[in-house]
């Protein structure tokens, strides 16, 4: 935390938690509103920010009706300050970027406007940035997913949610280990494998190591570096049965078998009627029903994500 | 990173080389769940080849775990590399979640209480016979039995059940004091009760 006296760059950055999931509509901003409820709460200063141009929410969940200013804004560049979107909300410390009125015809930044972003994200004054990102596994989604620390994925225990997860996850993958090789060749091998369909029957990230080995071991090793370094954390929502909930130690299973990377199973949320009156009355669940299960387990993956010790 | 077919049984199964048999059998419940037919955890990732594949993979690799002479011998056959790289191949512990949220930790129906029914089922699982038990324990296979099926009342004194029942988990391979802890308090309160009935019934009689 920034202490008086100290200088702008003395002081720590940011920690920057993207939460992604793939499919719509698995409670993704709810985790987010939740999560940076929680962590406000506890004493830290927290920015929420809204990164779906295409379907803005957080500011909704958070109870901020009209946002004044947007992460849009920043993105046609009409504002180059990211920290004169941060809009108050009714939580104390906890400020939100809100990502209305975007330009519908062109919505997601250039690569060169992602890349300032990205940095402007860090440079925010706060403890904690929690990123909402959009659906899907458009380049720049998965851009912000690569922000700062390991992602958390929100999950529902449904084949869609699943599905769309697992292509979450192989989208980052890829696109990690493309960041992480030097030689071109081994890059196009790499972008040759994301197409599912390729050529050279490159079909899991093991066919996809050995063929990057017999190009060149050096990059071979640094594969391996940075599968090991890639642990995506993980967040079973709306949960009704322990079946669900083992279904996350399950999803952490095939993603080692397959992906070979480490999943961070970081918690669950059981399926709660009060979630909906919370969306409906726009107010956080954590504030509205502070006691019911769904309430606990939300703070508790905040306390995972952002351990006490740390602050 | 290696390849289905270059792992060994620990690695199949998501365990380590130290783990308790208990660690092994709960391992082995989440890949039977993880890849069986109707699992949505491989969901659009592992087609059905490869998950059969894999699931006769954890089927031997569970064969040979779960019998801890199979398994001495299959040590002792691993490659000095998988000896030295195990530790650090067992999952974090930081990793797992149990210590999270309730639920969690007993997630696994296996780790919850242990009553008869549960001992049996883990005897079965590792292919034991009750009159093997009683060879190696001393113990009359008929107190085996009632303990299985929980027939409190044909027990003798608590102090030797808890004898027994330490002697029959430990040959389970399971941690004696748990089981014993979990088993006796059971055996207490079954008891207790079938003493206040018969008191309930002679306060009537004479009445």
């Amino acid at each position: 935390m920034a202490k008086p006296g100290l200088r702008d760059s003395d002081v720590a950055r940011a920690r920057v938690i993207p939460i992604g999931g793939g499919k719509g509509g698995v409670g993704k901003t709810f985790v987010v509103a939740n999560v940076a409820v929680s962590l406000a709460r506890r004493g830290l200063r927290v920015v929420a920010v809204d990164a779906d141009l295409e379907g803005a929410n957080l500011h909704t969940c958070l109870g901020v009706e009209h946002p004044s200013s947007s992460l849009a804004d920043y993105v046609a560049e009409r504002e180059e300050d990211l920290q004169k979107l941060m809009a108050d909300t009714s939580v104390p410390r906890l400020s939100l970027i809100a990502a209305t009125h975007a330009n519908i015809s062109s919505s997601q930044p250039s690569q060169a406007r992602r890349v300032q972003l990205v940095r402007a994200l860090c440079d925010l004054p706060a403890d904690v940035v929690l990123i909402d990102l959009g659906s899907g596994t458009h380049p720049a989604v998965m851009d912000y997913f690569m922000v700062g620390e390991n992602g958390l994925v929100v999950i529902t225990p449904e084949p869609t949610s699943v599905e769309n997860a697992y292509a979450f996850m192989r989208a980052a993958f890829y696109r990690r280990l493309r960041l992480a090789m030097v030689s071109l060749d081994v890059r196009k091998v790499v972008a040759m494998a994301m197409d599912q369909r390729n050529e050279r029957g490159i079909r899991t990230p093991l066919d996809l190591l050995r063929e990057v080995q017999a190009v060149d071991p050096t990059e071979g090793t640094r594969f391996v570096e940075a599968m090991q370094s890639f642990r995506p954390r993980i967040v079973m929502n709306d949960v009704q049965s322990r079946d669900d909930i083992r279904l996350g130690f399950s999803i952490r299973s095939v993603c080692r078998k397959y992906f070979g990377i480490e999943v961070e199973y970081v918690g669950y949320v059981n399926h709660e009627d009060a979630a909906r009156r919370s969306v409906r009355s726009r107010t956080p669940l954590v504030e509205i029903e502070p006691d019911c299960d769904a309430s606990v387990y939300l703070r508790r993956i905040a306390d995972k994500l952002v351990p006490k010790e740390s602050q | 990173m290696k390849g289905l077919a270059d792992q060994n049984h620990y690695e199949i199964l998501e365990t380590h080389l130290g783990a308790t048999l208990e660690e092994i059998d709960r391992a082995y419940q989440l890949a039977l769940v993880t890849y069986a037919d109707d699992s949505l955890a491989r969901y659009s990732v592992f087609g059905e080849r490869e998950v059969s594949v894999l699931r006769e993979r954890i089927e031997s690799a569970y064969d040979v775990l779960k019998n801890a002479d199979s398994r001495r011998t299959y040590d002792s056959k691993l490659p000095e590399e998988d000896h030295a790289l195990a530790p650090a191949d067992a999952p974090p512990q930081g990793s797992e979640a149990p210590a999270m949220a309730p639920g969690f930790e007993d997630l696994d129906e296996e780790s919850g209480e242990f009553d008869g029914p549960r001992l049996r089922r883990t005897r079965l699982r590792r292919g034991i016979e009750i009159d093997n038990i009683a060879s190696i324990t001393k113990i009359n296979p008929l107190y085996l039995r009632f303990i299985e099926d929980e027939r409190f009342l044909d027990l003798p004194a608590a102090v030797y059940v808890r004898g027994f029942v330490c002697e029959f988990a430990r040959c389970l391979g399971l941690d004696p004091q748990r089981v014993a802890v979990s088993f006796m308090r059971r055996f207490e309160e079954s008891r207790s009760e079938a003493l206040s009935r018969r008191a309930g019934r002679k306060r009537r009689s004479r009445g």
